[in-house]
Order: structure tokens, then C-alpha cells, then sequence
């Protein structure tokens, strides 16, 4: 089969239209035109990406196949995980919140429950430890900050 | 000599005790990361970044940190092989042929300690090539105008992808892509372009966030899909018994081997695999029926081993004086440069003569720690290796999101960084390289502003930009690194083949 490379050459082909045009719309720089405008390079990159991405369409390569079904969903959870550890380390504080997305993706990558949020809690733990008083950067405490010294 | 005066300088920077401790520490980091599985140099030296930053390191000792961690990634490489036949990145292909018969002999112990006698011997070679090479290309590229400039970023482009890449047209996409995020932001006209309105993208997007997301993210991601966070099978070492005799038999190999590996760093588009596969190639010729190669010969390790790191050392030459890397992890070195503030290109030489001359002096010292370090500490590396992933990567996981939370102390950047994993995921699968597209975020500005330059120099005629003799060589090797591979690919990527399919063990 030989979608994959199909598809995403048209995507990038989307992409370099809406983009080349996008640079047709930039306002002309203060102090009028040159010979190379704000627009001149991203028309040469909308063109190149254009004509690379029509080969593609052409001539594509075979696919490799994409994980569905459990692996699939293993994937979606980490990444879920990782947005939520984005999401939640000022909230909850970098040492909790490192126990719950360490702990997660060690379990979810086939470690014991409890060795991997152990892992993740000692990794927290440590690399705050580490951060605050040895390198002396201030990692966010969260709900622990009645921890707080000084 | 002037030569000799800036490197005795650039010791005088090396040795100072806090700058020989970083040196001391990246160097058995990289060894780590080369050896663990899933850690590739790019990724290693990518991740330790934010770490220099939030060090709050000056210039010279986070570039001597990280030089130390690119090179001894490069010694750790070996170690999976060996013991594992299981090669950590492409170059280490070749070291597996020999290596691990040796190993299954219950050799592995004289194996490991051959290739890092090997490994400093081509770095050793390539370290001193780099000292004679660097200056003179470094005064011949200060004649280069804006216009032979650009043609240069063509030409790394073009031979990123190496002789032996597999669809060149994909190199050229990826680096369309990288330069187009590069464009984000505002330009030096003062124009804003492609930021919606958006805050944070005013000022571009910042590479240290696409490089650990494309790289470390996409890793554990990749690490998931397998379902490899089991790792892999106990390893055992024998207790070392080495004469002086083998360390000798090996001389003549990895003096070879590490010349070849060195030209082949220096050279655009041959880089460090195509480095090790020609010295060992050429040994195998060499020596002939007088070894065993494929069996289990030490001359077999060793000249695989000088050739890689001779490239690797080699490929920092057009990265230190053009300002062009050859490879994805001199890339990576290149956007700390670039983060430190500091211009790479031929003047770097003079304006920042301690930095350069530092870490070049760095790399010598290095060599001779990671041969101090590796003989005797294999032991704790083979221990560490057999962690097994599933607690690994989530723990660098952990740290590349402590690095880029540390640069900014925003969120904004992480959830940036997890979109950077989840489209390096997605491209991998596509077979598009990454490191045109970090090549092209790095670059994109310098290239830009080149072209500008020119044809503000010539009143917007387009043909300035191959008027000069040297432009047109510039630009008739970067069509030829686009064309040979699909000519020249197919070959040499059979030839490697065959070579590791008959060197395997059970072969001929």
C-alpha cells in the first residue's frame, strides 16, 4: 500500500498553498519594497515544499504500518498523559505530579503498579531535591508548598 | 606556529578545574547515553541542553560539556553491540560483525577494551586533523559572500541525507518544513509572519523545544508502539586479560582506520557510517586471508570503531568554521552554539578564538578521560545498560520536561514540546528524516538573511547568486548530493548489506 506517502504529500501540498499564500498578505515593511521583502523567502519554501510534495504524490514510497487497535490506544494514553503532566505541573506541584506521569507511562509500558509510581515518586523526589538545593532553580511545590522551608 | 599558541591557549581554557569537571561529567553522560538503549548522540545531546542553560554554565563550559557528552556517546555506541549484536545507532552497524563473535567467544571483556583503544586512536587522529584542517578552511571561508553562503546551506542540505539515504526528495521536504518554522516570528524587517496573533510565537519558535520533542518524545512514543520497555538479555563480562601485543596488533588498523574516518566526517554527505563501513571494507582487504574477519577478529572491531569516531570528530570541522553541520548530532551542538549567542562561521575563529580553541582542546582531553574512564569502568556501564526501558524513558522523559519548563518557566513550551513528540512520531513512521527539519530551523535565519544580502547587492538580480566560481562549484555539488544517491544508494546500500549479512556469525 502506498497511502501514506499520498496523503501527506497532499496535506503538504495544502500546507505550502496556504502557506505561500499566507505570505502574500504580510504588510509591506516600513520604509517601502526591497528587492527581498518578508514574503520572498516563505514563496521560494511554499514552492520547493509544493513541488517536493507533488514527487511524493508520484512516487510514493511503500507504507509502514500505523499502530491501531491496543497499541493505538497505549499511544493516545501516553500522549494524554503527557499533555496532563503539561497541564498539571504548576497546579500540583512538580513532585505529584512526576508520581502520577512517571508512574503511568512505567505502568503502561508493562511495569509492576507499584514499582512504577515508587519510580516515579523517588525520580520526583530526587530531581526536585536535586533542582532546588543543589542547582538552586525553584521547581513549582503545588499542593506540597506547606513543605516549603525558608 | 600561530596553530600551536591558540591551542596552547585553548588548554590553558580546558584545564581550568571547573571546566576539566564538566568535561569529566559529560563525558561519562555520553558514555551512558550511547550506551542505553534508545538514546541515540542527537538525542543525548539534545536533551542535556536545557541542563547546560539551567546550570546557568558560561559559553565555553557548556560547549565543552556537551563536546564531551558527543564524544563519548560515540564510545558508548559500541558497548550494545558487542555484547547485544544489537548496533545503537547506524554507524556502530560494522563494529557488530566482528564484535559480537568476539563476544561469544568470551572475548567481550578484550572486545570492549579494543574498541575503546580503538575509538581514542581515531579520535586521537581526527582531534589533530581537525587542529591543521580547521584554521586553513576557516581563512578560506572568510571569502565567502552572501551569495556563496547560501549556496553553502544548499549544499548541506542537499548531502544531509548522505550518499547512502534512502529517498533524497523526503530530505527535501523535511528541510521545507524546518525552514518554514523557522519563518515564524517576527522577521528583521519588523514584520510579523504566520503568528495569529499569538504571544509566544513572536519571537519564533524556540529549536531547543522542537529538537527534545522531536527527539525524546518521539523516542518514548516509538518505545511504546514496540512494546520494548522489557529490554533486552542479561549481558555477561569476562574478566580482562589484554597484552600489550594485542593492543599493538591493532595499531596499524585504527592509525588507518581513523584517517579514512576523518575524511569521510569532513566530506559533506559521507558522515560517520559510510566512515566506518570504508575502514573496514579497506581492512578486510588489507589484511586479507591473513585475519578472520567476520569471526570474531579484533583488527575487525577496531577498525570500525577508528573510523566512526574519526568521522565524528571530523564532522565538527564544516560545523566549527562554516557553521554548517554535516550530521544531526553536530546539529544539535550547533543550536547550542547558536543559543550561547555566539555566531558559528569562519569569524568565530577570531572572535571567539577561547571558546573554539577550548573545545578543541576539550575533545583531546576528553579522548583521554573516556580511555581512562571506559577500560576500567565497562563494568558499570554493562549494569546500567540492562535497566530496562520501561522505567528508563519515562525518567528522561521526566527530565526533558524539567529542562524545557526550567528555560521559561511556562507551560505554553511543554505542550509545544508534546506536539513536537506526537508530529516526530508521525514523520518517523512516514520515513521523513528529522534533522533537515532541525537543520532548516536552525539555519532558516542565516539563510534568509544571506539571500537578502545578495540581492540587495546586486539590486534584486537573481542571477548573483551563482555568478562566482566558487557559487557554482557550491551549487553543482549540491545537485550532485541530491542526484547520486539515486544512483550510487542502491549500491552501496547492498554492498553494506551483503557485508553484514555475510560477516554475521553463522556466515562466511
Amino acid at each position: 500500500m502506498t497511502y501514506n506517502d499520498r496523503i501527506f504529500g497532499v496535506l503538504m501540498i495544502v500546507l505550502a498553498v496556504a502557506y505561500g499564500w499566507g505570505a502574500t498578505q504580510f504588510p509591506e515593511p516600513f520604509g517601502g519594497s526591497e528587492a527581498v521583502g518578508p514574503e520572498t523567502f516563505p514563496l521560494l519554501l511554499a514552492v520547493v515544499l509544493g513541488l517536493s510534495s507533488l514527487y511524493l504524490i508520484v512516487r510514493p514510497d511503500p507504507d509502514n504500518a500505523w499502530p491501531w487497535s491496543r497499541t493505538g490506544v497505549e499511544l493516545i494514553i501516553a500522549l494524554v498523559v503527557l499533555v496532563l503532566y503539561a497541564m498539571l505541573l504548576q497546579p500540583l506541584g512538580f513532585i505529584i505530579s512526576t508520581l502520577l506521569a512517571v508512574g503511568t507511562l512505567c505502568w503502561r509500558m508493562g511495569a509492576r503498579p507499584v514499582k512504577a509510581y515508587v519510580t516515579g515518586g523517588v525520580a520526583g523526589v530526587v530531581v526536585f531535591l536535586v533542582f532546588n538545593f543543589a542547582l538552586d532553580l525553584s521547581l513549582p511545590l503545588g499542593l506540597l508548598s506547606f513543605l516549603e522551608v525558608s | 606556529m600561530e596553530t600551536l599558541g591558540f591551542l596552547i591557549d585553548g588548554f590553558g581554557v580546558a584545564l581550568a578545574p571547573h571546566n576539566l569537571m564538566f568535561a569529566l561529567l559529560g563525558a561519562f553522560l555520553g558514555t551512558l547515553i550511547g550506551a542505553l538503549p534508545g538514546l541515540g548522540p542527537a538525542n543525548g545531546v539534545a536533551i542535556l541542553i536545557p541542563l547546560a542553560f539551567t546550570l546557568g554554565l558560561r559559553p565555553e563550559t557548556a560547549m565543552i560539556m556537551l563536546t564531551a557528552v558527543y564524544a563519548g556517546a560515540m564510545y558508548g555506541g559500541r558497548i550494545s553491540s558487542i555484547l547485544l549484536n544489537i548496533p545503537g545507532d547506524e554507524p556502530a552497524m560494522m563494529t557488530c560483525l566482528d564484535g559480537y563473535p568476539m563476544a561469544q567467544k568470551g572475548k567481550a571483556a578484550e572486545a570492549l577494551a579494543i574498541s575503546a583503544v580503538a575509538s581514542f586512536m581515531g579520535s586521537l587522529i581526527a582531534t589533530v586533523g581537525l587542529i591543521l584542517l580547521a584554521p586553513i578552511l576557516a581563512d578560506f571561508a572568510l571569502t565567502f559572500g552572501p551569495a556563496e553562503y547560501f549556496a553553502l546551506f544548499m549544499l548541506a542540505f542537499a548531502t544531509l541525507g548522505g550518499i547512502t539515504g534512502k529517498n533524497p526528495m523526503k530530505t527535501v521536504v523535511a528541510a521545507a518544513i524546518g525552514l518554514m518554522i523557522a519563518t515564524v516570528g517576527i522577521d528583521n524587517t519588523g514584520v510579523q509572519r504566520y503568528t495569529f496573533g499569538v504571544l509566544e510565537l513572536y519571537e519564533g519558535v524556540d529549536f531547543i523545544i522542537a529538537i527534545v520533542g522531536l527527539f525524546a518524545i518521539s523516542e518514548l512514543l516509538f518505545f511504546i508502539e514496540e512494546r520494548a520497555g522489557g529490554g533486552k538479555a542479561k549481558m555477561v563480562v569476562n574478566k580482562l586479560k589484554l597484552s600489550w601485543k594485542d593492543i599493538r596488533d591493532i595499531m596499524p588498523t585504527s592509525i588507518r582506520g581513523g584517517v579514512l574516518g576523518f575524511i569521510a566526517g569532513v566530506l559533506p554527505g559521507a558522515g560517520a557510517s559510510l566512515g566506518s563501513f570504508i575502514s573496514y571494507t579497506l581492512e578486510k582487504r588489507v589484511l586479507g586471508s591473513k585475519g578472520s574477519f567476520g569471526e570474531g577478529d579484533p583488527r575487525g572491531v577496531a577498525a570500525p570503531e577508528a573510523g566512526n569516531n574519526g568521522a565524528s570528530s571530523g564532522a565538527l570541522v564544516p560545523m566549527l568554521t562554516l557553521g554548517v553541520p554535516g550530521s544531526g548530532t553536530t546539529a544539535v551542538l550547533l543550536a547550542l552554539l547558536i543559543s550561547l549567542n555566539i555566531t558559528p562561521g569562519p569569524l568565530m575563529f577570531t572572535q571567539n578564538a577561547d571558546i573554539v580553541w577550548g573545545v578543541i582542546a576539550a575533545l583531546l582531553i576528553g579522548n583521554f578521560l573516556l580511555l581512562v574512564l571506559n577500560i576500567p569502568l565497562v563494568g558499570i556501564f554493562v549494569k546500567l545498560l540492562s535497566v530496562p526501558p520501561m522505567y528508563l524513558l519515562p525518567i528522561v522523559t521526566m527530565v526533558a520536561f524539567v529542562g524545557i519548563y526550567s528555560i521559561s518557566n511556562t507551560t505554553f513550551d511543554l505542550y509545544f514540546m508534546v506536539a513536537f513528540g506526537m508530529a516526530g512520531f508521525v514523520l518517523r513512521k512516514l520515513e521523513i528524516p528529522l534533522v533537515p527539519i532541525i537543520l532548516g530551523l536552525l539555519l532558516g535565519p542565516e539563510m534568509e538573511k544571506n539571500l537578502r544580502h545578495a540581492l540587495d547587492i546586486s539590486d534584486g538580480d537573481w542571477t548573483v547568486l551563482w555568478d562566482s566560481g566558487l557559487a557554482i562549484g557550491l551549487w553543482v555539488f549540491a545537485g550532485l548530493g541530491l542526484i547520486l544517491p539515486y544512483i550510487l544508494g542502491p549500491l552501496l546500500r547492498r554492498r553494506m548489506q551483503v557485508a553484514a549479512s555475510t560477516g554475521g556469525p553463522e556466515g562466511d
